[in-house]
């Protein structure tokens, strides 16, 4: 300890060369097989389920004070309704094209569908640095595993990275090392979902291919990580460089105000992570 | 005995600030301007408590939110040990009761901790850190307005159950 004391700058460049060292290149690896990581998981849940619940309690009671009961029950089943529809009818539109599509073709093939749990979202992450992962109340007593493609009605939120026993962290879809392979609803056009930490865009686009602001963007189901077909977002901006199309995507879920998240509890077919 | 329920005490803190940090002030809602309760706590720890315990306080914050923000043992555990060592090593020079020594140490904090997050960035991954030094200064004065309140608050509670 005195040596620490009397030599500080060095003892931190130690610090550094440890931490350049031992930084993780490949996050998978890292959150395979350590059993303290997901224990501190499942001691942090309780008390964060619990300010999670007293905040809920409070804010609850405040809207209800300050608003009108039956006209806020009302604008609630009206929202509820409205994204229904707008699920509804993107669901149907993606089917015309499919049907379009597939109507040369013999056999029709069914995308598979998977269960799912819904899950509250709990708290976040306490780094500015890694602002992009959440905190769910569902672990693998639920039947939550690594991997599992996390959304909600309006679409793609992200992918569970690390599980305790009653809590899991998920990555967003915003979050640098994230990943999707998604494709242009449009025109099918391939490519590369990747988070930039506040927002995504989507590369190894072929530059002769049709992008358009405005169009969407959904997971082609190839990384063996999210169904197929799950919207993700909406093109905001176009960008050429060198061979490749740069799209920017702005993310159909308002990520930073989650509050229900449903996990599609399917288990991932390989690991690719933007790394 | 009092050297245990000082241990105790800041050993409880930590996790409440860990909690506090993960919900109610989590950066997912404020982005960055955010207050840092975690740093300013090891700020805390390494002007004010003992060198060995308070020591695995601050090892036991840092590896707690490397966890909880998926990084897992890492970046947050070394670089806090890194500001908590630099402290100490101050600590022993300059009169910490002082406001301004104080103020000084957590803005140099916030800035060390971050400079030390981008250096180990920039080495090994190709990860951009879109943090800009305007928002790191900001941050840095805004722990600075929480800080010395928080200081307080730990003091007198600490003084409390000493007695």
């Amino acid at each position: 300890m005195g040596f620490l004391k009397r030599h500080p700058i060095l003892v931190s460049v130690i610090f550094l060369f440890f931490a350049i060292q031992l930084f993780p290149l490949n996050f998978e690896e890292k959150q395979i097989g350590n059993p303290f990581s997901r224990f501190i998981l499942t001691l942090a849940y309780y008390p964060q389920k619990f300010v999670f619940t007293l905040t809920k309690g409070v804010v609850d009671v405040w809207q209800n004070y300050i608003n009108l009961i039956g006209v806020k029950e009302e604008n609630e089943r009206l929202k509820s309704e409205i994204n229904k529809l707008r699920q509804e009818k993107f669901r149907l539109w993606e089917a015309e094209l499919q049907n379009e599509r597939l109507k040369k073709i013999l056999e029709f093939k069914e995308t598979s569908s998977y269960p799912v749990v819904t899950a509250n979202v709990i708290a976040g992450s306490p780094s500015g640095l890694r602002s992009q992962v959440v905190i769910i109340d569902r672990g693998t007593e639920d039947g939550v595993n690594q991997g599992m493609p996390v959304t909600t009605y309006e679409g793609i939120v992200g992918r569970v990275f690390m599980v305790g026993s009653k809590s899991s962290e998920v990555i967003l879809i915003t979050d640098e090392i994230s990943a999707v392979d998604a494709y242009i609803h449009r025109t099918r056009t391939r490519g590369i979902v990747k988070g930039t930490g506040d927002g995504c865009v989507m590369e190894y686009i072929e530059k002769k291919s049709d992008v358009n602001i405005g169009d969407k963007v959904i997971s082609s189901g190839k990384d063996g990580f999210f169904p197929k077909g799950v919207v993700i977002g909406t093109v905001v901006g176009i960008d050429i460089t060198g061979g490749f199309v740069r799209a920017q995507i702005s993310p159909d879920v308002d990520l930073n105000s989650l509050e229900e998240v449903i996990v599609i509890l399917k288990y991932s077919e390989n690991m690719v992570l933007n790394e | 005995m009092n050297r245990i329920f000082s241990f105790i005490f800041l050993a409880l803190l930590s996790f409440v600030f860990i909690i506090l940090q993960t919900t109610l002030l989590s950066p997912i809602h404020f982005g960055l301007f955010y207050p840092d309760l975690n740093l300013i706590l090891i700020v805390f720890l390494s002007l004010f408590s003992e060198t060995k315990g308070g020591a695995i306080i601050a090892l036991g914050n840092a590896y707690m939110t490397d966890v909880l923000s998926g990084y897992l043992f890492g970046i947050h555990t070394f670089s806090r040990l890194a500001v908590f060592t630099i402290l100490k090593g101050f600590s022993e020079n300059v009169y910490s009761q002082s406001k301004l020594a104080q103020g000084i140490a957590i803005f140099f904090s916030t800035i060390f901790s971050w400079f030390f997050i981008w250096a180990v960035l920039k080495m090994k991954t190709d990860i951009d850190f879109n943090i800009s030094t305007g928002a790191v200064i900001a941050q840095g004065a805004i722990n600075i307005l929480v800080g010395f309140p928080i200081f307080w608050i730990i003091k007198k509670t600490h003084a409390r159950i000493q007695t």
